[in-house]
């Protein structure tokens, strides 16, 4: 059965028709939570929740857009929401991660690549955490999701110019943080090093 | 090339969004600038590290979901039926406009007869006007043909 076809008998109340949509897009919305927030459990209950409000605006869908980039929409909108109301963003200690970096630099690389990775990962999902919303939600869109600029632009109802510019500066402010772990003459950290 | 045109076009480059000739003109520069090699080589390792790493969802996703939906369903009753009445109200607009058109082109429409005086003061005519001529006439004979004239002529409310 097509997708249209799922969507309207969904909009009709049918749960079944919903539940493969649901198969179908749970994945990503998972991750597109993840990706932001870095807490499976939180992920998990926001992408439940975006479900849960797609299903009940699924009347007011007219297929103006795909559905995925309609629930989309919904998920970064919660997953928006929910930062803000968690707090501010996360503040990251430049002294705690340089600490983490030296002991990165004292391990022997070539035997703990996988634990290095992870470790570098979390470094710069830690930076990226301590960004300005948007950008938070641009990076994780693009850089984490490998969403194209045309899909960003209609996720965020945004123009394509503006995905460039806005993804533009969120690179070079996350290049610009990641700054002090970053192998330069004399840099503590190897994290361009592979 | 300045840097910063630079930056913006090796950022556009691990999107695979260049030109050849961008390729070109981004290779040459990196070419004899250092810093943007270091740059690139930065720039390349931290999208690297964005990747995400593989990570498996929760299992029974729609059995968690389902019970949630139905509970979500029946608190929000209200909500479900503000929005499918968003879908009724145009429907329900355009069938009361087919009913009006069927009223007013289809079915038949009844004449209403209008009574002689009511004619009249629907033209603005003075309904006494014709029967004050009848009286003021002086003449027996003109006054015979006059109503003569208007028993014949029942049918027109200005002869009267």
């Amino acid at each position: 059965m097509e997708e249209k076809d799922l969507i309207r008998l969904s909009q009709e109340g049918g749960q079944e028709a919903f539940s493969l949509l649901v198969e179908k897009y749970k994945n990503r919305v998972f991750h597109l939570a993840l990706s932001m927030t870095r807490n499976r459990e939180v992920a998990d209950d926001l992408a439940q929740e975006a479900f849960i409000k797609a299903y009940l605006a699924l009347p007011k869908f007219r297929f103006q857009s795909e559905f995925g980039t309609w629930l989309y929409r919904i998920a970064v909108n919660l997953v928006k929401d929910h930062l803000r109301k968690t707090g501010k963003r996360k503040e990251i200690s430049l002294e705690g991660l340089s600490e983490q970096a030296a002991v990165l630099e004292g391990e022997d690389l070539r035997r703990e690549q996988d634990e290095i990775a992870e470790r570098r990962r979390n470094l710069v999902h830690k930076v990226l955490q301590s960004l300005p919303l948007k950008h938070q939600v641009i990076l994780s869109l693009r850089d984490i999701q490998g969403n194209s600029y045309e899909e960003i632009a209609q996720i965020l109802n945004i123009s394509s110019g503006t995905v460039d510019s806005r993804l533009h500066r969120a690179r070079k402010l996350l290049r610009k943080k990641m700054g002090p772990f970053l192998i330069q003459e004399g840099g503590r950290y190897a994290m361009s090093r592979n | 090339m300045q840097c910063q045109e630079t930056e913006r076009l090796l950022l556009r480059d691990f999107d695979g969004l260049l030109t050849d000739q961008q390729k070109n003109r981004l290779e040459i520069h990196l070419g004899g600038c250092p810093a943007c090699r270091l740059r690139q080589k930065e720039y390349g390792a931290i999208l690297r590290a964005l990747k995400p790493e593989p990570s498996e969802i929760f299992p029974n996703f729609w059995e968690r979901l389902q019970p949630k939906l139905k509970e979500r369903e029946k608190a929000a009753p209200w909500a479900v039926i503000r929005a499918w009445s968003l879908r009724a109200v145009p429907l329900s607009l355009v069938v009361i406009l087919l009913i009006l058109v069927t009223m007013i082109f289809v079915l038949p429409s009844r004449e209403k007869e209008l009574s002689q005086t009511e004619a009249l003061l629907l033209r603005n005519e003075n309904p006494y006007l014709d029967t004050k001529a009848l009286f003021e006439e002086s003449r027996l004979e003109n006054k015979n043909m006059m109503l003569i004239f208007t028993a014949a002529d029942e049918q027109s409310p200005s002869r009267r």
